[in-house]
């Protein structure tokens, strides 16, 4: 045996002049330029030839929606590598170090970077970004609604808001855990030195960003008048912005696929070894989960939004009855997406909360494989309840009742969840940093908004609470007390992974009595509302309601207060927070054992994984560690001489 | 689809992602990405991606099977609708009688085009498989790909000879849906069969490397096997 | 510390330990669950008294019930998770000097396979009795009475247009007779709304080219307010109207001075002796 050398950083690699091909010039930069100016000439030309026709605002808007997409994305470098590959000119080891970011320092963090690390860093401030704008247009919203009658907003830009603050906080959400968590931590949690396809995760951030401004020109076009569900047939009536908005979904849909994909594959093929699938973080398996989830509503709303621009641009009659359409497809393909897609939300923040449960509660996470079950089941249960949201349009009574099972049996997974989750917690050394404060309001919260959901499932209640405030206090119950708060956890507690530094938990601990009572006032008066009969998404509404509304708009200015306190510590602790040890919270899942910040391909010596992490107490070594120096080399598996694609007839028989 | 990986130097040592070994010297993380890793990964990926897609397809079929089980107000193929009580079209104007069917003759060339493309992606499989030379590659990815532009053309050509317009109640409307759904997917797989062809060309895929080939075979079968379901869908369900 | 002291010790800390049952950590989540459990019923029984409406039919008086029967149900679920959750927070927190050292591992514990089965089972209890409650008051109130009175409500952007069939009546308030089963008949002229006469406690939605139906009986006299459910553009918030659920005699009046023909109108309010109405709608 060698002795071990430590071999050179990757990141230190110097590149030639030309490294990098085209991505040397590509920034965002020229991606908003290019962008901008494919969007300019698609709008001159389309407005050239189909303006006056019928449908032809609808056909310009798209046309120039698509056109900025394609041609951010072609100004930022997502397509380099295809057309390489399709001229035959492959990318050199060399354009790929370039495009992992080696070299370029903090400007990696503006351009199209395979890193995965830079890809998740990206993720959080887009994700800080988006619930930045959906807030502002929540405090809207309440502030409309302090007085019955106010004249803050008008209905149209009122509508506009709702709907607007629905899909941001919709996107938002899907990406807060699935973004920049499953992409920074859990390549390093399973041993993996990225992400199985690079490139497409690059892909996956820079085309979701594309759809960003698609979705608030909607605020330019005239707004979106149909609330986030954009039930036809009213959204095929609204005017050019829903255009605009249906291309934010389309591109926001190959965003999600790409994403999902890429985090299934590299939790199947990318462990390390000795990381068998019973051995993996339980985060880990909320991601995968998750993303398969994914997988599978995206089709949905990619088809339902397809439809509904050919509806508007080219007049087809897919959601209109008038002209043989049906309103009730759109809303049967829409919740086929609808439904999964909350769990899509939920699932990878349930997981981040039993992972910090463990590590802070100093004990293993209880009944690993039952959750993982609980997941699974959730998943499986999910694609069959969609017609729960239908149960007053009308569509098929009869089927009120196999609905209502479904509904019902999925808080049987949901209870297992719970049962982790206290199970973990009881007996433990309970340690209350702040990612555990988070964890218990999670608790608190996601028992409200699952108790509040039993009455929703009920068809006779439900013909009572269907839209109807109730409703919005319920799933702002799940979404925000729930899985936001989830996600607010795993920013606390991977924040000196993914920063480096600690964050000021005193800051931290006013942020969260803020939130945790802003929740708690805002949506207590939305239930009151709802009990007293108060429809959602209504501008104005009965001076009867009046009390509960301004108990609500209190609440939901403290809650505002307390997110802005929370980012002064986040920023704060980005800047000037005390420089953080590689684990300070003495966690045992791999992403603690890589020093911070992380190298560019996280290990330096490849892992040894011989049990899964969750050893706390068991009086055993961890099971899974990054050892001092590298090993000998095994002899290779594959006898030398055999060509790989011999490999691939032993191996890949399937 | 896939464009992540480089073909070159692929041979137990392949890229990964970046931080990828040049082939001769070792990896500095110790880890080999095999031949059969990546294309494990990549097939993964691929079936995933179908899966999605196949969803999709579903969808289709249930939007056309939903609203021609409705017929609403007649208007599936307007067979209801007469001059005495006419039905009315995306724009107010009268139809007096059942959209004429769309000719079959179109779709089925199409669909034709596509699985003979498809079995041209297939034969250069196995030429590669065999290690035929890159000559015998590169003939059938090249024939193929001629076959996909045939389809491609005729598609476009079908939306200017089709009897009805997207205004013409839901038959006109779901029928046309599935040719613009068949036209994305054959632009999608013309690009990755273009670069098989110019990769062949340059002897990419011989021996040890015909396993890329593969993958590009799933996904062209895969178009195939869709386009003509949405064919027989169309033509056998009027 | 000797084996047995240790043993001791142990059993001290466990549920089923020597120690008196209030002092051990079981027994004090049993008191907070308790607490919690009977703070939850009573809110399931008192808070529908304050929050909700006055409900004037029997499918409001079942939403009412399912209200406080779905509480009591899951009052004591809850309680228990939080019981568990502050039991943790208060007993089991560990206060250190320091707080970045980390407190020492507790007892790992990787599950306990009885304790999942009961949750299961509990769970797929409760779910089962939901779903019983459920199907038995959906069903019940499925039944359609042939004699009802049709109402052929439209939804147009943005206002609620009612027709009594037989009589001629079309107007913008809603007027019912009490004690009388009703049947709404409900479409819409443009895009989708949401019919809710929320205090009759049924809902459904008003699409384009569709009727859809949904059957109550007014069982309460007094007014209430119809609104719109569904987002239906501009004015969607100005969608609602006033409804009123008067006698019969009243009832027959009121069709009489919107215009209704004497006979009609005793047909339509159930007052004459002939009590037949023309059937709408499918």
């Amino acid at each position: 045996m060698t002795t071990a050398v430590a071999p050179p950083l990757l990141e230190d690699t110097q590149l030639g002049p030309k490294a990098g091909g085209f991505y040397r010039y590509q920034n965002i930069w020229t991606g908003l330029g290019f962008g901008i100016f494919l969007g300019f000439v698609a709008w001159l030309v389309s407005h050239a030839t189909v303006q006056g026709s019928n449908w032809g605002t609808d056909m310009v808007v798209t046309c120039t929606m698509v056109a900025w997409v394609v041609g951010f994305n072609i100004g930022m470098g997502t397509f380099n590598a295809p057309i390489h590959w399709i001229l035959g000119h492959d990318q050199t080891h060399e354009d790929e170090l370039y495009a992992a970011g080696v070299g370029q320092g903090s400007s990696r963090y503006l351009k199209f970077c395979t890193d995965h690390k830079v890809v998740g860093t990206q993720y959080l401030v887009l994700v800080m970004v988006l619930f930045g704008v959906g807030g502002t247009l929540a405090m809207m919203i309440r502030t409309q609604l302090i007085t019955p009658h106010s004249s803050f907003l008008d209905p149209q830009t009122y509508n506009a808001i709702v709907t607007i603050h629905g899909m941001v906080m919709i996107i938002a959400t899907i990406i807060m855990v699935s973004g920049p968590f499953a992409n920074f931590i859990m390549p390093i949690m399973i041993g993996a030195k990225d992400m199985a396809f690079p490139r497409l995760n690059a892909m996956s951030f820079w085309v979701v960003v594309s759809a960003v401004p698609c979705l608030l020109a909607t605020f330019f076009l005239g707004g979106v008048n149909a609330g986030w569900t954009t039930y036809a047939p009213l959204s095929v009536q609204a005017p050019a912005a829903m255009d605009a908005f249906a291309m934010t979904i389309i591109t926001f849909v190959v965003s999600v696929t790409v994403a999902g994909v890429n985090t299934i594959v590299t939790v199947v093929t990318m462990r390390a070894k000795g990381m068998t699938m019973g051995r993996l973080p339980i985060f880990t398996w909320g991601t995968v989960v998750g993303g398969a989830l994914g997988l599978y509503a995206m089709p949905a709303f990619l088809a339902v939004m397809t439809m509904m621009i050919t509806d508007r641009a080219t007049g087809t009659s897919f959601f209109v009855p008038e002209v043989g359409g049906s309103q009730w497809l759109y809303e049967n393909i829409f919740w086929i997406m609808g439904h999964p897609e909350v769990y899509v939300i939920l699932l990878p923040p349930v997981a981040a909360v039993l992972e910090i449960a463990s590590t802070f509660a100093r004990k293993p996470v209880f009944g690993y494989k039952v959750a993982i079950a609980g997941f699974v089941a959730i998943a499986a249960l999910s694609i069959m309840v969609w017609a729960h949201h239908m149960f007053t349009t009308g569509w098929a009574p009869n089927l009120a009742a196999p609905f209502m099972l479904t509904t019902e049996l999925i808080s049987i997974p949901t209870g297992i969840i719970f049962l982790c989750t206290i199970g973990t917690l009881w007996k433990g050394s309970i340690w209350t940093r702040l990612p555990m404060w988070f964890v218990y309001l999670f608790v608190w919260n996601f028992i409200i908004g699952g108790v509040t959901g039993i009455y929703l499932s009920d068809v006779p209640a439900d013909q009572f609470f269907h839209g109807d405030m109730f409703v919005t206090a319920h799933f702002h119950y799940t979404l925000l007390g729930g899985a936001m708060i989830g996600a607010t956890a795993a920013v606390c507690y991977w924040f000196p992974k993914v920063s480096g530094r600690m964050l000021n938990e005193r800051v931290g601990k006013v942020a969260f009595w803020m939130i945790a009572i802003g929740i708690q006032v805002t949506y207590f008066g939305q239930f009151w509302e709802g009990f007293q009969g108060m429809a959602r998404r209504i501008a104005y509404y009965n001076p009867h309601y009046e009390t509960a509304n301004q108990m609500s708009t209190a609440g939901a200015y403290l809650l505002m207060a307390g997110w802005l306190v929370f980012l002064y510590m986040m920023i704060n602790g980005w800047r000037h927070g005390k420089i953080a040890p590689a684990n300070p919270w003495h966690a045992k899942t791999l992403e603690w054992k890589v020093p911070t910040p992380v190298p560019l391909e996280n290990f330096l010596v490849d892992p040894v994984v011989t049990s899964d992490p969750y050893t706390y107490g068991e009086g055993v070594p961890d099971g899974q560690e990054v050892p001092e120096s590298a090993p000998a080399p095994e002899p290779e598996l594959v006898p030398a001489g055999s060509a790989p694609g011999d490999q691939i007839d032993a191996g890949g028989a399937s | 689809m896939s464009f992540t990986e480089t073909d070159h130097g692929s041979e137990g040592h392949g890229a990964h992602g970046h931080g990828a070994a040049v082939p001769g010297a070792e990896n500095p993380g110790g880890e080999h990405e095999t031949a059969f890793k990546r294309d494990q990964k990549e097939r993964l990926m691929l079936w995933l991606l179908i899966g999605g897609d196949g969803l999709f397809l579903v969808l289709e079929l249930f939007t056309w099977f939903y609203l021609r089980a409705l017929n609403t107000s007649g208007l599936w193929n307007g067979a209801k609708c007469s001059k005495a009580n006419p039905c009315t079209d995306g724009l107010g104007n009268p139809i007096n009688g059942p959209i004429q069917k769309a000719d079959p003759k179109h779709a089925i060339i199409i669909a034709a085009c596509t699985v003979i493309a498809a079995g041209f992606v297939w034969i250069a499989e196995s030429a590669a498989r065999r290690d035929a030379g890159k000559r015998a590659v590169s003939t059938a990815a090249g024939v193929g790909f001629l076959f996909l532009l045939v389809a491609l053309g005729w598609q476009i050509y079908q939306f200017q000879v089709l009897p009805f317009t997207t205004i013409d109640g839901a038959y006109a409307s779901t029928y046309e849906f599935f040719m613009g759904s068949t036209l994305a997917h054959l632009i999608l797989l013309g690009f990755i069969m273009l670069g098989l062809w110019i990769r062949a060309s340059k002897g990419r895929y011989a021996g040890a490397t015909w396993y890329r080939v593969r993958l590009i075979r799933f996904f062209a079968v895969w178009i195939a096997v869709s386009t003509v379901i949405l064919v027989a869908v169309g033509a056998l369900f009027y | 510390m000797s084996f047995e002291e240790e043993v001791d010790e142990i059993e001290a800390n466990t549920l089923l330990g020597g120690a008196p049952f209030f002092s051990r950590p079981g027994g004090k989540i049993f008191i907070i669950w308790l607490v919690f459990t009977v703070i939850g019923v009573l809110i399931g029984f008192y808070a529908p008294h304050h929050l909700l409406p006055v409900m004037q039919s029997p499918e409001g008086g079942d939403v009412w019930a399912t209200i406080v029967f779905f509480t009591v149900l899951a009052a004591p679920v809850a309680a228990l998770v939080y019981a568990i959750a502050f039991y943790s927070l208060f007993a089991w927190r560990h206060r250190s000097e320091d707080p970045d050292v980390p407190p020492p591992d507790a007892e790992p514990q990787r599950g306990n396979g009885p304790v999942t089965v009961v949750w299961l089972a509990v769970s797929t209890v409760l779910v089962v009795v939901l779903l019983f409650w459920g199907i038995a008051v959906w069903s019940a109130q499925q039944v359609s009475h042939p004699n009802a009175l049709q109402v052929n409500v439209t939804g147009q952007q943005w206002l609620w247009t009612y027709s009594y069939p037989g009589t001629g009546v079309e107007t913008r308030t809603l007027d019912l007779p009490v004690n009388r089963p009703v049947q709404f008949n409900v479409t819409s002229v443009d895009v989708t709304h949401g019919f809710w006469p929320a205090v009759l406690g049924v809902q459904v939605d008003a699409n384009p080219d569709v009727v859809t139906v949904i059957r109550t009986t007014p069982n309460k006299l007094g007014k209430f307010i119809v609104q719109c459910s569904q987002l239906c553009g501009l004015y969607h918030a100005f969608m609602n109207n006033t409804g009123d659920v008067v006698t019969s005699q009243q009832f027959d009046t009121w069709l009489q001075s919107n215009g209704a023909t004497p006979t009609a109108a005793a047909t339509a309010a159930g007052t004459s002796s002939s009590g037949s109405t023309t059937a709408m709608g499918k």
